[in-house]
């Protein structure tokens, strides 16, 4: 018995591969539930859009949307990451500590502009960023 | 006489009526009051007195002559806030939307005229689908006379914009003119072009809400500075911000009896500035601690939060605040706090309203969007501003002042009248690591264990030069304080400013880099 991680469309899935016959060559193969999933809908592929519709009294968010409608918390200066508090999956409210960024001889505390979940922290403890990039995605 | 009192009645009915009961129903439905709602709420109870109701266009093109709009579409008068006199017009959305025509900006231009001619603020409550396009040429002419009176009276009465609903085209200049925009949420648009031509020209898709609602043009644009959430509290708002103000440039702002003691020492503020310069913390709470009953009105509070701008009190006399925020982008100085605090100084100098500038800065963002989007024309404007500004200026030095940025806060060079600096103050050329890193390059260079070295330099520097000293020697402090002093001794300078005659060589007028 053989275990194979394997990736499709972004999902991952664990298989497991056994050799029955010596020659037929025949596979068994059961899935498991995927173990890691990078959230599908964070995709850069997918069009973006300003807004989705188009109404005088929709509310309006000061953060700028990701392509999967998620809150893109990017880096206001550049600077040095010098902690990250929180990790995928993490609940968050607003004005929660995300991570604390040096920049300008500060450390400058990053905090959530909504609440939600983190869909993604793309950066880490050490790293260096440039103004505009995306360090955590809320959503 | 019977028959004349009846007829000035029915006049008076039909004009009170506005657009009609059920025009008056969609903008209730629409959660916006009518324009004679709005001035009760904003002036003191029954002090509102108005001028030119029974004003009638003239329009005989497209039918218009058969139309009759009560008091075309705006009403205009004056009355008091806090006792005091202010001019008032506010557009009626339920006559016609509110459309502008000819004898409509001209009831607009009168109280304007009036305002000026007696020394009092103007406050313009807009709430119009924009030109009244059957007037034509005459409906444009009305916006250039708004546009020409707003420039002229800037810096002369205080002028107040409140949006209330849209304020589209042309229309968004009359407020861009003045010297604040207060917008409601949800009601309050401003745009000179809409979602459907920005749709057909660049196809950019977008809700007018955000394009151009309270939240874009406080956080977003920088147009407005205040987003209120009710119509009520915006009122509250405008009638708060006019006690900070004189009611003309000639006049000084109203002092009132302070029940806060003046020589309130402030054991906390101790504790609010961390003293290693890496920390952050909130200006604010340094500013609550230090003015009249913690009473602070932020101007701006949404756009550029770098920069704290707002008024207060000390000892009862309104001051104007112009803070650097360590809590946001490290209170750096930017394009967009330079425009945001610049226009602050310009304002405060305008009414006679001394400046408290207090600075914890460690210099200008780097970057090439700041370069290229003109970083040294708007860091400018906040030189040229204080510079110009004839008023009382006080800084106060809480911890970083470094480099350019220490001058573009304020620095005795630039006209300060008083410095203050906390014992932590660090007024050095650049922080003391990049000091020493260029200063002491070859001796780091050549070092066997050159980080040793380097940090060893680092902490001479900070021995030598991070600190209130050196400046003091040379009377660029005039005193350096304990925290706990900042009010006693800030309150001290105002009244010895009192007096102070600065004034600038004859001149139209300068020429701020823009």
């Amino acid at each position: 018995m053989k275990k194979f991680r394997v990736t499709v469309n972004g999902k991952t899935y664990e298989v497991e591969v056994e050799e029955i016959g010596g020659a037929s060559g025949s596979a068994k193969v059961t899935a498991s539930e995927p173990v890691s999933v990078s959230e599908p809908k964070v995709s850069a592929l997918e069009p973006k859009k300003v807004e989705e519709k188009v109404s005088p009294a929709a509310p309006i968010s000061e953060a700028p949307k990701s392509a999967a409608g998620g809150t893109v918390v990017s880096a206001p200066m550049p600077g040095k990451v010098l902690s990250v508090s929180v990790k995928e999956g993490d609940r968050v409210k607003e004005g929660d500590l995300l991570l604390i960024l040096e920049a300008m001889k500060m450390e400058n505390e990053i905090l959530a502009p909504i609440s939600g979940t983190i869909k993604q922290v793309s950066v880490s403890a050490g790293g260096t960023v440039n103004t505009g990039d995306l360090m955590v995605v809320i959503g | 006489m019977d028959q004349l009192v009846r007829e000035l009645e029915e006049k008076r009915k039909r004009v009170l009526a506005m657009g009609g009961e059920k025009a008056v129903e969609k903008q209730h439905a629409k959660g916006k009051l009518t324009a004679r709602e709005r001035i009760e709420l904003l002036l003191d109870e029954g002090s509102f007195v108005e001028i030119d109701r029974f004003v009638e266009h003239r329009c005989t093109e497209f039918g218009m002559e058969k139309v009759y709009l009560p008091a075309d579409g705006v009403v205009t008068g004056y009355g008091t806030i806090n006792g005091r006199l202010v001019f008032v017009y506010s557009q009626d959305f339920t006559v016609r939307g509110g459309s502008l025509g000819e004898m409509h900006a001209k009831k607009m231009c009168k109280v304007m005229d009036m305002a000026m001619e007696v020394g009092a603020p103007i406050i313009g409550i807009n709430d119009s689908g924009g030109a009244r396009i059957q007037e034509g040429v005459d409906s444009l002419s009305g916006y250039g006379n708004i546009f020409f009176r707003n420039t002229r009276a800037s810096g002369v009465v205080p002028q107040i914009s409140i949006v209330v609903g849209p304020t589209a085209g042309g229309a968004v200049y009359s407020p861009a003119l003045m010297d604040f925009i207060f917008m409601v949420k949800k009601i309050g648009i401003m745009h000179i072009t809409g979602p459907q031509v920005i749709k057909a020209v660049t196809g950019e898709e977008v809700s007018s809400e955000e394009l151009g609602g309270a939240m874009a043009h406080n956080a977003k644009s920088g147009v407005a500075h205040f987003a209120e959430d009710s119509e009520e509290d915006c009122y509250q708002d405008v009638r708060k911000l006019l006690s900070y103000l004189p009611q003309n440039n000639l006049e000084d702002p109203p002092t009132i009896q302070s029940s806060d003691d003046p020589n309130r020492m402030d054991m906390e503020l101790r504790g609010i500035v961390p003293t290693h310069p890496n920390k952050p913390y909130d200006v604010r709470d340094v500013i609550k601690h230090i003015v009249d009953d913690g009473d602070f009105f932020e101007v701006h509070k949404y756009y550029a939060q770098n920069m704290v701008v707002g008024f207060a009190r000390m000892d009862g006399m309104s001051i104007g605040i112009i803070a650097n925020q360590p809590k946001h982008l490290a209170g750096v100085l930017d394009i967009d706090c330079s425009d945001k605090a610049s226009r602050f100084i310009r304002i405060c100098d305008a009414y006679n309203i001394p400046i408290l500038s207090i600075v914890d800065v460690p210099g200008y963002l780097p970057g090439v969007a700041q370069e290229h989007g003109g970083i040294i024309r708007h860091g400018a404007k906040m030189l040229y501003a204080y510079a110009e500004a004839t008023v009382p200026k006080i800084t106060l030095i809480l911890r970083k002042a470094y480099g350019g940025a220490y001058l573009g806060m304020c620095s005795k060079d630039m006209g300060a009248d008083v410095v203050l600096a906390w014992p932590q103050a660090e007024i050095a050329v650049m922080g003391a690591e990049g000091a020493a890193n260029i200063i002491f390059r070859k001796e780091i260079a050549a070092a066997e264990d050159s980080e040793k070295v380097r940090q060893e330099k680092i902490a001479e520097y900070r021995e030598r030069f991070a600190n209130p000293y050196v400046a003091a020697k040379r009377g660029f402090v005039d005193k350096v304080i304990l925290p706990e002093e900042s009010r006693p001794m800030i309150i001290s300078a105002l009244h010895m400013l009192e007096t102070k005659r600065d004034k600038l060589p004859k001149k139209k007028h300068g020429i701020i880099p823009a």
